[in-house]
């Protein structure tokens, strides 16, 4: 088993609505979405934000593809209109998230590592979808 | 199959307008919605409309119509927005002179307006209906009555989809949802309405103008796809091509920069939902639980299956009122000792503020590169380190201007009073804030309305 960050597993995009923050996390593959789905649980959000996320957390699966939707309410210290935080929106919560860490197996967090790169390396290509 | 191209062109208040105009020129649609308010907006109009009636519009539309009517004039191109704002009428009458200079004779022009709820609020309450605050759970309106600036109801398509029946070439809306702009032009094309029979095509409609509705945030702008987008600079803005089984191709503009891949579509998906069963909009509930995403070929994605419920019966209303003020101040230390130097004027800036007797609502210190974002989870630099540089931001919220204005005085004092090579930009001037009461009304409260204005040139 080896220490690894939720980054390796996911994409995430986060965003607002008045106080209430919320993150998409989007498993790069079948496995990581199981594994995530599995860690990522409403007292380890709110044990990893501290005091930015002041009140409850829930998590909603997109198994249909493959992400989860996590909101948390009292999370941008009033709302982007009168919070003091520089990001009023909450645009880096998600990237926060990304730093959570979770042990795993070196085996599935090889075949994460895999899949991302495969993922830029199809982008890659301009002509990427000419085949489908 | 029939099948309706409808673009995004605009997000937000001070999107981009190449890409929009763009979209009118080479992308082949039948509709480009734009989209001018975010949930703070309708303050800022309104009090502009206090002060000068014949405002209280987004003033781009000048600039926007100026550009791209002269083409979606001659390929039929229709306009749905929500520029009107806090004044559809004047936005409305601003648009017909500057399309009769530009010689667009006939130009049918659809106004949408009453969506402000301002002037019934108190007769809305009389009625028992708790304004309860969505996001505090508090129950007294009362407590802020006298502060209100706005209160404007998030209407539906319903107003928008009879503009185009009656030959609207641009439809110009107030507080409409940025949703609607969508689907009117969807509901009028295929004959949807909000029977039981057509609930899953409202669903889709409602889905599909979600994903398209923040212009480039769909096409690779705010992506994880950013390595990958193509000339990023030339970021196009996006296209869904709606079939009549409410399936939907998502693209954009051929030759246009970005990209639309499977990842860029979750990622607009899932951006500000909560419930993804139940995203709820005026006109329809969208389950993004049931639809399919697939790639079908370079930059375009099949969004398939989409399954709804049927519309709530209220309206979401946001209100905003005056809360006070924020104040701001920004220096940077530069080497040597850049973070240690930072750190002193932390402790220099509290102990200013006690000497001042300046109590804050709220006071926030950040360490520039360290934890401004991250914040809480942000692990500090040593002491001992050597940045080149280092930053302090303050912020602070106060009851009056002129205390948020001793926050950005203190900063600027730094200058002179602070170690050697403190730096400054120019100093941020104090800002009222605005705080948002989101509400529920029920549906019939609100009472929208449109008319019809002919441009003869």
């Amino acid at each position: 088993m080896v220490d690894a960050q939720i980054k390796e597993f996911a994409f995430a995009r986060s965003g607002d609505k008045g106080d209430i923050s919320n993150i998409g996390l989007l498993a790069k593959n079948d496995e990581c979405y199981e594994l995530i789905k599995k860690e990522i649980t409403s007292g380890r959000i709110k044990n990893h934000f501290g005091k930015m996320v002041k009140g409850e957390v829930n998590i909603y699966e997109m198994p249909n593809i493959n992400a989860l939707q996590i909101v948390m309410h009292n999370a941008l210290g009033g709302g982007a209109t009168k919070t003091l935080r520089y990001d009023q929106t909450g645009k880096s919560m998600g990237q926060a998230l990304l730093k959570m860490s979770i042990t795993v197996e070196k085996l599935v967090l090889e075949r994460a590592k895999k899949a991302e790169e495969e993922i830029y390396k199809k982008y890659s290509n301009p002509d990427w979808g000419e085949n489908l | 199959m029939k099948k309706i191209r409808i673009g995004s062109g605009s997000a937000f208040w001070g999107d981009m307008l190449e890409p929009a105009i763009e979209l009118a020129k080479t992308g082949n649609v039948d509709y480009i919605g734009f989209d001018h308010l975010a949930e703070l907006t309708l303050s800022i109009l309104q009090r502009m409309k206090v002060k000068d009636p014949s405002t209280g519009y987004i003033q781009d539309i000048k600039i926007w119509m100026r550009s791209i009517l002269p083409i979606t004039y001659k390929n039929g191109t229709k306009i749905i927005t929500n520029a009107g704002g806090a004044n559809p009428e004047a936005a409305a009458e601003e648009v017909a002179k500057i399309a009769k200079e530009l010689g667009c004779d006939g130009l049918k022009i659809g106004v949408v307006a009453g969506d402000d709820i301002f002037p019934i609020l108190d007769e809305i309450s009389s009625k028992g209906i708790k304004l309860k605050n969505l996001d505090t759970g508090e129950e007294d309106i009362d407590s802020v009555r006298d502060k209100i600036v706005a209160a404007n109801a998030y209407t539906g398509a319903d107003e928008i989809k009879k503009c185009l029946e009656e030959g609207a070439d641009v439809v110009i809306c107030g507080r409409v949802s940025d949703n609607a702009l969508y689907v009117g032009p969807l509901m009028h094309e295929f004959g949807w309405d909000f029977s039981d029979k057509y609930v899953d095509k409202l669903g889709a409609a409602v889905t599909i103008g979600h994903i398209i509705e923040c212009s480039c945030c769909v096409t690779g702008g705010m992506s994880n796809m950013w390595k990958v987008s193509k000339d990023p600079w030339k970021i196009g803005f996006p296209i869904a091509e709606v079939d009549e089984n409410g399936d939907a191709v998502i693209t954009k503009p051929e030759g246009s920069g970005g990209i639309v891949n499977e990842w860029t579509v979750k990622e607009h998906l899932v951006y500000e939902v909560h419930d993804p069963g139940n995203y709820l909009m005026p006109d329809g509930v969208g389950d993004f639980t049931s639809l399919k995403i697939e790639e079908i070929g370079t930059d375009r994605v099949k969004v398939s299956g989409i399954k709804g419920k049927p519309r709530p019966e209220t309206l979401k209303v946001c209100i905003g009122y005056r809360d006070g003020f924020i104040g701001e101040g920004l220096v940077m230390f530069p080497w040597p000792d850049a973070f240690a130097k930072a750190q002193w004027s932390e402790k220099w800036m509290r102990e200013r503020f006690k000497l001042l007797g300046l109590e804050p609502d709220e006071l926030r210190i950040d360490y520039i590169g360290e934890n401004v974002l991250h914040d809480t989870i942000a692990t500090m630099p040593d002491n001992d380190s050597q940045p080149n540089e280092a930053g302090l931001r303050v912020a602070a919220r106060t009851k009056t201007r002129a205390q948020a204005d001793m926050v950005r005085r203190e900063a600027s004092h730094l200058w002179t009073a602070g170690p050697v090579g403190s730096s400054f930009g120019a100093p941020l001037n104090p800002r009222p804030i605005i705080a948002l009461w989101p509400t529920l009304v029920p549906r019939e409260e609100v009472k929208p309305y449109y008319f019809i204005k002919e441009v003869s040139a």
